[in-house]
């Protein structure tokens, strides 16, 4: 495997605060390795600390501690490298709201160094590879948050970078917005670009990311594959549904001696099994119960959700008591 | 860099020159006080002590440097805006220069100044007011260094402030005494001493007196060779004020 694209060691960020309020410690130590080539997410509630951390890999805010590398580059000492090979679109996004999307399109382009003709080809390119040619003439002022959304994520890749960073790509988008966002992501990545998100979307970080990073008060809570973290609060749930009560007595009676067996919990007409990989062990189940002539209605594999994951590790659950922060 | 400089300057005149407000409120603003003033201070002149000449041999250059010093001086209430929509981080996370980014926000505000100059300079002809062209040559440097230097410093104080209404009000704080204490608007001559030693300390005092002095061609004045290297180590200064607060501009 290729060197990787972003190793950060140890970032800490403290923000000196009005007089009279602590400081306020938004990371904590934050070490983190993206693999070249992978879509890396940061998970975490508000105010966990994902919008600092990103905003210090691309320059923008200075650690108080830490240092990183990215794509060979030192973030504190070779700023101008890191900013040539990184793209970043902002939680705010950042188009100037009187110009139209082109014109920012085309400004973003020349700073990136690209001639009047380069930048109008690239630009024309992205608005057609993006759709945006319906509204690309008018103010972004007057853009819907989906559309203006999809322009930040254009400014963002103008300059074909090899890293990516997205904060919260799809926070307040619709289903379709953010398909949009999320095809438009693989796609990016399938073309050899390291994408670096933000998300307190669950089935976000899920559907999109080979590894994440779920962040809490400013620290690395859990880091791995989102399989690696399911696996970490135990197994999964086999759900059996049966024709009635009696036959669902019937199937525990016979599981509970079984080695699939040992925790399960019966309730009316269905069975819930909670054994570890359960894609392996779901066919045996099928097969015991057959033997037995016992007649299964229904199945569900239920995988562990990167939710339980976040509760198992800071006792809160991120979908439904989200923390209060900017 | 210079290329730099010139992109975000570009886009931000075009933005600005788009506001049909500016136009109106922006660059005409100064040739209203001038209307408004002008006929009023034919009746201060004739006072005794007034310096001799016609009024608006006074007032004119008075008013270009109170143009400057207002116009620069707000400039930064643009940039909270940028900096809460992101504009001013997605310009940071670019590869140009810190120097070519804040240079080409100043040089914005530079812009307007001197085209509301000129504006100011030919409808005062009309007023009567006789210049020398390298005098208004000289003059017009000399408003470029008091607008960069006003420009760079409320950029700054808004980048710390970060919001408009406490930004208004330290703005109005120091600028207003700076301008009374600078004798744009009377001459300083008629003020009591302990106003008279605390305008010593204004250096808008020095670029008033300098401006009577140029737009008659008067370059060699005491004045003058006062004025512009005070001006010149301002505009260095506050440039890198901004130049820092750029650097790590925390939204
Ligand atoms: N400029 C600042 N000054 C002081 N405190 C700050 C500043 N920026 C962020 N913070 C604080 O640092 C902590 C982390 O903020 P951050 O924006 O990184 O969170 P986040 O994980 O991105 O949250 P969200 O999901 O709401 O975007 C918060 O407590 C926040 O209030
Ligand atoms: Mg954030």
């Amino acid at each position: 495997m290729s060197e990787p694209i972003l190793v950060a060691t140890g970032l800490r960020k403290t923000f000196r605060a009005a007089r009279g309020n602590p400081a306020v410690e938004a990371l904590r130590g934050v070490d983190l390795t993206v693999a070249t080539g992978e879509v890396f997410g940061l998970l975490g509630p508000n105010g966990a600390g994902k919008t600092t951390a990103m905003r210090i890999l691309c320059t923008l805010l200075i650690p108080s501690a830490g240092s990183a590398r990215i794509a060979g580059f030192d973030l504190v000492r070779e700023q101008a490298q890191v900013r040539q090979r990184i793209g970043y679109v902002g939680q705010k996004g950042g188009m100037e709201g009187v110009a139209t999307g082109r014109e920012n399109l085309i400004l973003q382009a020349r700073l990136y160094g690209m001639s009047r003709a380069a930048a109008a080809v690239r630009v024309d390119e992205l608005i057609d590879r993006l759709k945006l040619a319906e509204f690309a003439g008018r103010k972004t002022q007057t853009y819907s948050g989906g559309q203006r959304r999809i322009f930040d994520l254009a400014s963002g890749i103008i300059h074909k970078p090899p890293l990516l960073f997205l904060d919260e790509p799809t926070t307040g988008l619709d289903p379709a917005s953010r398909a949009r966002v999320w095809d438009e992501v693989r796609r990016l990545n399938a073309e050899g670009a390291t994408v670096f998100l933000t998300t307190h979307y669950l089935e976000e970080a899920d559907a999109l990311c080979g590894h994440v990073a779920i962040v809490d008060k400013g620290a690395v809570a859990a880091l791995g594959t989102p399989a690696d973290l399911k696996a970490t609060v135990g197994g999964d749930t086999i759900v059996l549904g049966f024709a009635s009560e009696a036959a669902a007595k019937a199937a525990a009676a016979a599981v509970v001696g079984s080695p699939f067996g040992a925790k399960m919990q019966t309730h009316e007409q269905t069975v819930r099994l909670y054994v570890h990989r359960g894609e392996e062990v779901l066919p045996a189940v099928l097969q015991f119960l057959n033997a037995k002539q016992l007649e299964i209605a229904t199945v569900t594999l239920a995988r562990p959700s990167l939710d339980e994951v976040f509760l198992k590790l800071t006792g809160r659950s991120l979908t439904s008591e989200p923390q209060v922060g900017s | 860099m210079l290329r730099d400089t010139y992109l975000v300057a570009k886009h931000e005149l075009l933005v600005t020159a788009r506001n049909p407000f500016w136009i109106v409120f922006g660059l005409f603003q100064p040739i209203v006080y001038l209307l408004l003033f002008a006929p009023f201070l034919k009746g201060v002149a004739s006072t005794p002590g007034f310096p001799g000449g016609d009024s608006i041999q006074f007032f004119a250059p008075g008013l270009l440097i109170m143009n400057a010093m207002f116009n620069a001086g707000f400039a930064g209430f643009g940039i909270i805006e940028k900096m809460r929509s992101g504009f001013l981080e997605r310009l940071r996370v670019t590869p140009i220069s810190r120097v070519a980014l804040v240079l080409g926000l100043v040089l914005v505000s530079t812009t307007e100044v001197i085209l509301q100059s000129v504006l100011l300079v030919v409808v005062s002809l009309f007023f009567g007011l006789t210049v020398t062209m390298a005098g208004i040559a000289l003059l017009l440097v000399l408003l470029v260094l008091v607008a960069i230097a006003m420009a760079s410093a409320s950029f700054s104080l808004a980048l710390i402030v970060k919001d408009e209404g406490i930004l208004a009000g330290v703005t109005n704080f120091f600028q207003l005494p700076l301008l009374l204490l600078s004798g744009v608007l009377l001459p300083i001559a008629f003020a009591p001493a302990l106003i008279r030693a605390l305008s010593a300390l204004d250096p808008f005092r020095y670029a008033a007196d300098a401006a009577r002095d140029l737009i008659v061609g008067g370059s060699d004045g005491a004045s003058v060779t006062t004025a512009f290297p005070l001006f010149v180590i301002l505009a260095a200064i506050a440039l890198g004020w901004f130049v820092r607060m750029i650097r790590e501009a925390v939204a």
